[in-house]
């Protein structure tokens, strides 16, 4: 049975160079014969892979044992007549025998096996026909297994026979284990660009968009060799290639500078406003991707707007008519006023309204991100200088104001407004701010504020993972930028342009942080 | 397990948690023999142990935690000498200090306008061949190496910049000796001659400025690429005209067109239109966040996100390029001659100059490991 083969073909692998048993066989050569091509692609069509509602039911219904009745048991069904017979009592077994029909194929993974060689076996021809079918049928579902992909199934690349012999003979690896370098990258300053730097960072550590990048996703269709998406691109090979020495990432701030002008200029710049920016610049130039002209103002399904674009939600609330007016505006980051600004801050004491807090533990008296969120999200009396034309009453009247969040975007990117530029004082807030490991977005949903007004539960929001903290060291007038990034795992690493070194979880979480970017825990269908 | 119509109605919870655990077992089930399936059709094809590594591979990219190097084993501080290859002039630039020429090379910073008058006028000047006036670029571009300018000249000559001093002069020195005094021949607001241009030039001016052709003077506009004289369509036609039909595309005045609005006096940041459940016409990089979390007092002041500069004139006695820069930029800002900024303070001229560039943070680095190390 297939277990021993199994544990042959291993053995047999240990050595290198030694020749493979064949994946197919020759006993397949009497069922190929005639017509079989369109027979076994309805075999696969209606007992294997079902992609309608129809097939599935027929499935479900007509797919029994022959002999016993059963549906599951690894039921197959013969290739040569019309007979189903589960695999674990043997049933198809018998009926191999008796009738001499040596193939039977397995009806949930469209395996084939041979009688004669006790084994499932891969025939070249027959695998073709099996992968045809297999994807008509997920087209059929129009399912989209993860945001990225849709409507197409997710196939493992399997490589050719050239590509095989090729990678026998080469037998040297680059492989991503646990403590493994590979995916980190110095980046060498091209004259005060560590604000850049340090955002190249948080991007090539963004686990989605380094998937999106490394499976070759993006097809350019720019006409000029100007596209930051594909420059992008060719960063993430540049971080995966092994190489040690820093990369010069001279190109993109060509591109940046090209396509974003009002960063332009050789002075020290903002790594917020640089986020920002090259968001923008990579969401303008995605918009190719999907065959969306530039000026479609809908929904964009770039992967910049998949991953970054949240949605925030304000409410003005007229205090005489209470009537709500609400408004829906995308955002790529949210921006905090901390303590010891000018702008008034008012600590709330934790738990005090009711909601959860994020498990902090943090010396007596510092604000945490959770802090800063709740003001952020607090209502806002806008004042009797400040009143609304309130459609419901239909005259000025003073409103409150709150922000929250309508949809959560897949990465969260918190600023802390650390430079203050009120008309009377330019510096920086140092105060000490400190953010979470794990986040529970929860209590800042608008979803959760309806249902705390109705008195439901709080239906819970999945928690976000920090992977990256840009942090600012210095005063307002100097400073240089570093990153802290997160990589398998658990690994926290330091980010100083051109000098990566390990870091502690302890280093971080102590850092006075600027801009925090945190991940979403589990990707949901859409 | 026999499938039949039956109704769950009737069953009790015992019964329903055990056919639910009926269930799950045969999705474990069915996941497992997938994996199997997997697993055996791998080692058949033959591309089962495909990724297995050599010990001395993996030796070779595993992560160094040592003091005084990083994580690659490498002692710090031994990218000096990197270059790299301009993507608009294609000349070897040492990489840290690519950022300032690109600057100048794509004419982007206050001082390129003047360069690129500076290399009209040497054009049409047959006392200086191009090339010194190149030479005295790429002067620009390195630090410290006073070559043979005339170093009084320019201070003497130049009555737009009162505080210009000996004293400055020794920080700042590359630029008070290498500009052209007849440079400040051409007022800003006089024109280009753009015939005896080449096209490279052509095209590094026509990032910059408005560029369209007076009927009377036969010269191209320098103010900006929203001078209010002119409209876009002309300037899109000068482009054309002067840069041939793949002009239109250039990706400088598309995307100068589209961040005009970035500039907006309101502040806004609006490079893109995205509808969000149709009720907002923001794009998210007008930081709605940002904007949205000010709250009264906040709103008191101009709604421009004013970053005013406020490089102070630290002489931190490293060894710094980067002093060195600082300086330079404070340097320019008082000797440009444009409409507008008329003043005589560093500190507020960055956020008046004529592009109506976004003022920004600046945040030079402070002294970084590379000069402790020094």
């Amino acid at each position: 049975p297939p277990i021993a083969d199994l544990e042959n073909t291993i053995s047999k692998n240990s050595d290198v160079v030694s020749v493979m048993s064949p994946a197919g066989c020759s006993h397949v050569n009497g069922f190929k014969v005639d017509n079989w091509k369109q027979n076994l692609r309805l075999i696969y069509q209606c007992f294997v892979w079902s992609g309608s509602v129809e097939t599935r039911k027929r499935k479900a219904k007509s797919c029994i044992c022959h002999l016993c009745g059963a549906h599951l048991n690894r039921l197959h069904s013969c290739l040569h007549c019309v007979f189903f017979g589960c695999f674990s009592k043997k049933h198809i077994h018998e009926h191999a025998k008796n009738k001499r029909h040596n193939l039977a194929i397995d009806l949930l993974y469209g395996g084939i096996y041979c009688f004669v060689c006790q084994d499932y076996i891969y025939d070249k021809d027959m695998e073709q026909i099996a992968k045809e079918e297999q994807r008509k049928a997920w087209k059929l579902q129009g399912r989209s297994p993860l945001l990225l992909c849709i409507g197409e199934k997710y196939s493992m690349w399997e490589p050719t026979k050239r590509e095989l012999e090729l990678l026998r003979h080469n037998p040297k690896r680059r492989k991503i284990t646990a403590n493994c370098t590979i995916g980190l990258r110095g980046l060498i300053n091209l004259g005060n660009t560590c604000f850049m730097n340090c955002i190249v960072q948080a991007l090539t550590h963004t686990p989605l968009l380094r998937d999106f990048f490394l499976s070759d996703r993006h097809k350019c269709e720019m006409q000029s060799n100007s596209c930051l998406v594909c420059e992008m691109s060719q960063l993430f090979q540049e971080f995966y290639s092994g190489h040690r020495s820093p990369h010069i990432p001279f190109r993109l701030l060509h591109l940046v500078w090209t396509h974003a002008r009002h960063l332009a200029g050789y002075e020290q710049q903002d790594a917020h406003e640089f986020l920002i920016a090259a968001l923008d610049v990579l969401h303008r130039h995605c918009k190719d991707d999907n065959g969306k002209k530039a000026n479609n103002p809908n929904h964009c399904s770039c992967i910049i707007d998949q991953i970054f674009t949240g949605g925030l939600q304000s409410d003005v609330t007229c205090q005489v008519c209470h009537g709500v007016s609400t408004t829906i505006d995308p955002f790529w980051d949210i921006s905090l006023d901390l303590p010891g600004s000018s702008t008034p801050f008012w600590p709330l004491s934790p738990g005090s309204d009711g909601s959860v807090v994020n498990g902090d533990s943090h010396p007596s008296g510092a604000t945490t991100l959770t802090d800063c969120l709740r003001r952020f999200t607090r209502p806002e009396h806008l004042g009797s200088s400040a009143k609304i034309k309130c459609s419901g009453c239909h005259s000025y009247q003073e409103s409150t104001k709150q922000l929250t969040m309508k949809r959560l975007p897949i990465v969260a990117c918190f600023h802390l407004k650390r430079f203050e530029h009120s008309a009377k004082l330019r510096r920086k807030i140092t105060t000490y701010v400190s953010f979470p490991l794990e986040l529970d977005m929860t209590p800042f949903m608008a979803s959760s504020k309806e249902s705390r007004m109705n008195g439901q539960y709080q239906q819970p929001v999945d928690s976000y993972s920090l992977f990256a903290v840009v942090n600012h060291q210095g005063t307002l007038e100097s400073g240089h930028y570093t990153t802290f990034i997160r990589q398998h795992k658990d690994q926290w690493f330091k980010c100083d342009d051109a000098i990566i070194t390990k870091a502690s979880i302890k280093d971080v979480l102590d850092s006075e942080g600027y801009l925090l970017f945190y991940h979403k825990q589990f990707l949901e269908y859409e | 397990m026999k499938m039949e119509d039956m109704s769950l109605s009737g069953l009790d919870n015992t019964k329903l948690e055990a056919l639910a655990h009926d269930v799950y077992s045969d999705l474990v089930e069915d996941a497992c023999l997938g994996l199997c399936f997997e697993v055996h059709r791998a080692v058949k094809q033959g591309y089962f142990f495909l990724d297995e590594t050599d010990q001395e591979s993996i030796k070779d990219f595993e992560i160094v935690d040592q003091p005084g190097v990083d994580i690659f084993g490498q002692v710090y501080n031994q990218w000096k000498n990197k270059e790299c290859v301009c993507p608009n002039c294609s000349r070897s630039i040492a990489a840290s200090r690519f950022a300032p020429h690109l600057e100048k090379c794509l004419g982007m910073g206050r001082n390129s306008s003047r360069i690129a008058n500076r290399r009209i006028a040497s054009s049409n000047n047959t006392s200086k061949s191009e090339s010194d006036q190149e030479d005295n670029d790429d002067v620009n571009d390195n630090d410290w190496s006073y070559g043979s300018e005339k170093k009084g000249e320019l201070i003497q000559s130049n009555p737009n910049s009162p505080r210009r001093s000996k004293s400055l002069k020794h920080k700042n020195g590359e630029l008070s000796s290498n500009v052209n005094p007849d440079l400040y021949k051409y007022n800003y607001s006089s024109g280009i001659s753009y015939e005896t241009l080449g096209p490279e030039e052509l095209r590094s001016i026509l990032t910059t400025q408005c560029g369209v052709v007076s009927e009377h003077t036969k010269k191209m506009c320098t103010r900006s690429q929203r001078c209010p004289q002119h409209t876009d369509e002309q300037r899109r036609a000068v482009r054309v005209f002067l840069l041939g039909p793949s002009a239109s595309t250039l990706p400088d005045s598309d995307t100068m067109l589209e961040n005009d609005g970035y500039d907006a006096p309101d502040g806004q940041l609006i490079m893109s239109r995205l509808q969000w459940d149709g009720s907002s016409d923001i794009s998210p990089s007008d930081s709605a966040s940002s904007k949205a979390s000010t709250n009264n007092s906040e709103s008191k002041r101009p709604k421009k996100k004013k970053k005013p500069s406020t490089l102070t004139l630290t002489t931190t006695g490293s060894g710094g390029e980067r002093d060195k820069g600082q300086e330079r930029e404070r340097g320019d800002r008082d000797r440009v001659v444009c409409g507008g900024s008329g003043s005589s303070s560093s500190q507020n001229a960055l956020g008046l100059s004529s592009r109506k560039k976004r003022p920004k943070l600046p945040v030079p680095p402070a002294l970084s490991i590379y000069d402790d190390l020094n």
